[in-house]
């Protein structure tokens, strides 16, 4: 900032590249939105599956994760999903669909694939359906008993060694099946089909589907517990039944469509509300608990539910969108993995880590997991930090710089009538002093009406700050009327009796200046935020035309990355940055920067008057200007005097900056009460703060001993250097 | 030395009471002529000083009228800048900018007030200061220099803005008596080349040597005016005994 001052005519050029240089690191520290912090991380690492098959189901058996694909492709890890081998397979036909339970493992494919694995030791036991053409799914119901289900409405049962075929009366495709034990099974297909069964598959009853999904293509289902059925359609609709114990219907019987939350876009925190569906075709899904869901989908889709399927959050997939995924198995809520096109598996221990209600509570009291839990809102918070300190210190010093100019200002009365004829200053006092009188008056309604009583009425600023306006600028103006009406050329002072004062000596700058930095030098910052903040709404008063005159309407057309310091909105028309995002920053930058610059007036001014007077009457006597000669020859060497004392009243600044958090601003002294709630950590939360704090302020220091360094020339004052 | 007969300053019964009462000018007149060099000697707190920065505006005068090839100063209704700039002055303590560079010392006006690009000031600059024989430190700050070096530094800023009348302000009083010659001769030179100069002094052997006329002032007024060789013959009893006590105060002789 104070390059702005300090340059001279021979290098006006690198001055003007170092105050770009300052903007734009200004800018980048806007750009850098604690929404985008640390959202696109997915919990979804690679592995290598060895094969370029698509892969398309996944099942559990004797400790070992199995998964299948295209060309009869077997693969098994025996290590949680992390390192896989290739299985030998005894077929070259695509396989679907598997099942694991009562000690074995089944798979179907294509041309009526049929394998079935009853011990780790035994070889596959080839039970192909050959009449059939399509298996679209099989299921075990017992060792050595299963359903399998296929196109036009086929049904089969295998028990006893042969495959009966069960007779239905619907031509639907039947998509997926699935036994919550021997007897009680599920199977969806097309056109909404709902079947049940409670006696093993020998009989099927029709169950109507909710309302909405008659024409539903249902291409999953999940008999997760004795009351509670999930299944998906490949629009991506959820729907779900359960066993209402008050209407006394079983698990089965009443079906609803889900009614969605989204998070959207991926990673963020914001919902799009009620939309119909997931916008998505589902291939799979995987019931977790009663309420975790996770559902696999074309063009790279994955997804978690923690509750029941009214929020969806989409996950970050590590592969990018252009892979389908097939199926995810998960051995616990938190370890699995998904299976998709061209060999895909991705591995997680750590599925919807974020939303752990209920699942598992870090180990805050290890301070290494207090770290790692905790960093992402430390950082948000030391970057609000910075944000506010860095726009702070500017505006503080922009003001700081000017009232200090305007409480050494030169310019009096006399110097602003002095050009004019006596009687032409004369003429013109008539009128001001009736614009004060009137001023007077029209205060006096708005003064009465509060009913105020003697001591009270110093709150009157408060209420009537009109009338208040209307009353000082009265006296200002009755003073000025009577002054100007007096005038007799010569700008003699007034005597009465031993009071010598000179009105024509009045500075008026230096009185306007004298007023703000009175009132913010004598009032606490606390309640300066909080008055600025909530009182006069500050940020609201600035966000509202600011947002008036960045509209979406406008920058949807036409943003650049100038506008972006204003406002980023989104494809839909919501505000996701920029300076004007959030009313909590403006106001506390400026409470900060209005309170910093009533202090650093002082300091400026104090290092103005150190300068020797003759400096003022060499520059002017060379024919500069006043502001010429304050900005070429005073203020360069009173900003190189006033570092030191400037060091300080950063300082303070970035310490003051943490009463902002008494408005909401999220800066890191309220991330660190926060964390405290979450994790009560008192010693390691704090403790953090502090150091944060002291990691800002002492960078600041030791950039403003630097700036000191550089700046300093020989001669002007005694430094202890050379 | 040529003498053109048009008046460059004109001093019109001067008169400044500062605002502590003090009646410092009490009504002076003087002319100072195109290419004239003129000395105002006179003891301290004669007011010699005060009619200096009267003339520029520095301080407001109280009464009066002075003018500046027949404009005139002391109005609020004068460019009192563009008067200024035509006004060159030289101080007592050489009051350089500390902060810039010689060079950047000597062009701060001519970029500023004259609105010259970079490279004519930078020439103009190196001209002066080529005359003043301070082409050597022109990267120099004025912490490094002495004070001789400075206070033709000083002049050379004075110079550059192409006055139409210098005024010097007891240029040598802060200097140490070695240091003196390099200045006086500076002047001297000026003189010699027809600058327009109004030079309060004590060096009164200088006075005598480069002014054209000598104005001895005493408690406000003028007391004696003459040619230069008043100092020689003073026709006033005021300045033979101001010349007097400073041959008591053993004044060093005539620098060459």
């Amino acid at each position: 900032m104070l390059e702005h001052d300090t340059r001279t005519t021979e290098s006006n050029a690198p001055a003007v590249s170092r105050a770009v240089t300052v903007a734009l690191l200004m800018v980048l520290l806007c750009l850098v939105s604690p929404s985008h912090a640390g959202g696109f991380e997915s919990s979804w690492a690679v592995v290598e599956s060895g094969t370029s098959e698509d892969l398309l189901t996944a099942a559990e058996y004797d400790n070992q994760i199995w998964v299948f694909g295209t060309g009869g492709t077997m693969l098994n890890s025996s290590d949680n999903g992390v390192t896989w081998q290739s299985a030998e397979s005894p077929t070259e036909y695509d396989i679907h669909h598997s099942d694991s339970g009562f000690g074995s493992l089944l798979v179907a494919g294509d041309s009526g694939l049929v394998l079935l694995k009853q011990s780790s030791e035994s070889d596959w036991l080839d039970i192909s359906l050959a009449e059939v053409s399509q298996i679209n799914d099989v299921a075990l119901m017992g060792s050595g008993n299963i359903v399998a289900v296929g196109d036009g409405g086929a049904i089969f049962r295998y028990e006893g060694g042969i495959w009966e075929s069960v007779p239905l009366s619907i031509q639907n495709d039947l998509n997926s099946i699935s036994f919550y034990d021997e007897d009680f099974g599920v199977l969806v297909g097309s056109n909404g089909t709902i079947l049940f069964s409670v006696d093993g598959g020998e009989t099927w009853d029709y169950r109507e589907p909710p309302e909405g999904a008659g024409e539903a293509n249902i291409v999953a289902v999940e008999y997760y517990s004795p009351v509670r059925i999930y299944a998906i359609t490949d629009d991506g609709s959820i729907l779900f039944s359960r066993s209402d114990i008050v209407a006394g219907t079983d698990v089965g019987y009443v079906w609803t469509l889900i009614d969605f939350e989204r998070h959207y876009p991926p990673g963020s925190t914001d919902y799009l509300l009620n939309p119909s569906d997931l916008d998505v075709e589902l291939t799979s899904l995987e019931v977790l608990t009663t309420t975790k869901l996770m559902m696999t989908g074309a063009g790279g889709y994955l997804s978690i539910s923690t509750n029941g399927g009214t929020i969806v959050s989409q996950q970050i997939n590590p592969l990018g969108n252009d892979t389908d995924f097939n199926q995810i198995h998960m051995l616990t809520p938190f370890v699995g993995i998904a299976v998709g096109d061209d060999g895909a598996i991705l591995w997680t221990e750590r599925a919807g880590e974020d939303d752990q209600v209920g699942f598992a509570v870090p180990e805050y009291s290890n301070f290494g997991v207090f770290v790692d839990e905790t960093k992402e809102r430390f950082k948000d918070g030391f970057i609000a930090t910075i944000k506010i300190v860095s726009f702070g210190i500017v505006l503080g010093f922009f003001l700081g710089v000017t009232l200090a100019m305007c409480k050494t200002s030169p310019l009096s009365l006399k110097n602003l009538v002095e050009r004019f004829e006596p009687m032409q200053v004369r003429v013109a006092g008539a009128p001001i002093l009736v614009a004060g009188l009137y001023m007077f008056k029209s205060a006096i309604p708005g003064t009465r009406g509060l009913g105020l009583e003697g001591i009270e009425y110093i709150f009157l600023p408060i209420g009537a700050p009109v009338s208040f306006a209307r009353i000082l600028l009265g006296i200002a103006f009755t003073f000025l009327g009577l002054l100007f009406l007096s005038n007799d050329g010569k700008f003699s002072k007034i005597k009465i009796s031993s009071l010598n004062f000179n009105p024509w000596r009045v500075r008026p700058l230096n009185t306007i200046a004298n007023v703000y930095t009175d009132f913010f030098r004598n009032t606490p910052l606390i309640v300066q935020f909080l008055f600025i903040h909530f009182g006069l709404d500050l940020g609201g008063a600035i966000k509202t035309p600011g947002l008036e005159y960045f509209s979406f309407e406008k920058l949807s057309q036409d943003h650049n990355f100038i506008t972006d310091i204003f406002a980023i909105y989104d494809d839909n028309g919501t505000l996701i940055g920029g300076l004007l995002f959030n009313t909590t920053f403006i106001s506390a930058f400026c409470a900060l920067g209005f309170n910093s610059g009533a202090y650093q007036c002082e300091t400026i001014r104090g290092a103005i008057q150190a300068i020797p007077s003759a400096q003022m009457e060499a520059g002017r006597s060379i024919g500069l200007t006043y502001l010429q000669t304050m900005r070429r020859v005073i203020m360069p060497q009173a900003i190189r005097i006033c570092i030191p004392p400037m060091g300080n009243e950063m300082v303070n600044l970035v310490l003051n900056s943490s009463l902002a958090m008494i408005i909401g601003y999220a800066e890191i002294t309220r991330q660190g009460k926060l964390i405290v709630a979450q994790t009560f950590q008192y010693a390691y939360a704090w403790g953090m703060v502090l150091i944060s704090y002291f990691v800002v302020t002492w960078t600041l220091a030791l950039f403003l001993r630097w700036m000191e360094e550089r700046t300093r020339i020989p001669g002007l004052g005694i430094t202890g250097g050379d | 030395m040529t003498e053109l007969p048009e008046n460059v300053l004109e001093v019109e019964d001067l008169h400044m009471i500062y605002s502590g009462g003090v009646h410092a000018v009490r009504g002076i007149s003087f002319n100072v002529n195109e290419g004239e060099s003129v000395a105002i000697i006179g003891s301290s707190g004669s007011g010699k000083s005060t009619v200096l920065r009267c003339i520029n505006r520095l301080i407001e005068p109280t009464e009066g009228r002075v003018s500046l090839k027949g404009d005139q100063v002391n109005t609020p209704h004068t460019d009192v800048n563009n008067l200024r700039s035509r006004i060159g002055m030289v101080f007592q303590s050489f009051e350089l900018f500390a902060h810039l560079k010689v060079l950047d010392n000597v062009t701060l006006g001519l970029r500023h007030v004259r609105k010259m690009s970079k490279r004519d000031a930078k020439e103009r600059a190196l001209s002066v200061l080529e005359r003043v024989d301070m082409l050597d430190r022109v990267d120099a700050y004025p912490g490094n220099l002495s004070g001789g070096q400075k206070q033709r530094v000083a002049i050379a800023r004075a110079l550059a803005m192409h006055p139409e009348v210098l005024l010097f302000d007891e240029p040598t009083s802060a200097l140490d008596p070695e240091l003196i010659g390099s200045v006086l001769e500076t002047i001297k030179g000026l003189a010699e080349e027809g600058m327009t100069m109004l030079i309060v002094t004590h060096e009164i052997s200088f006075a005598r040597d480069v002014a054209d006329r000598v104005i001895y002032m005493d408690e406000g007024v003028v007391a004696e005016e003459g040619p230069s060789s008043i100092i020689e013959n003073p026709k006033t009893e005021r300045l033979k005994k101001f010349l007097s006590s400073l041959h008591e105060d053993d004044v060093p002789e005539q620098a060459n």
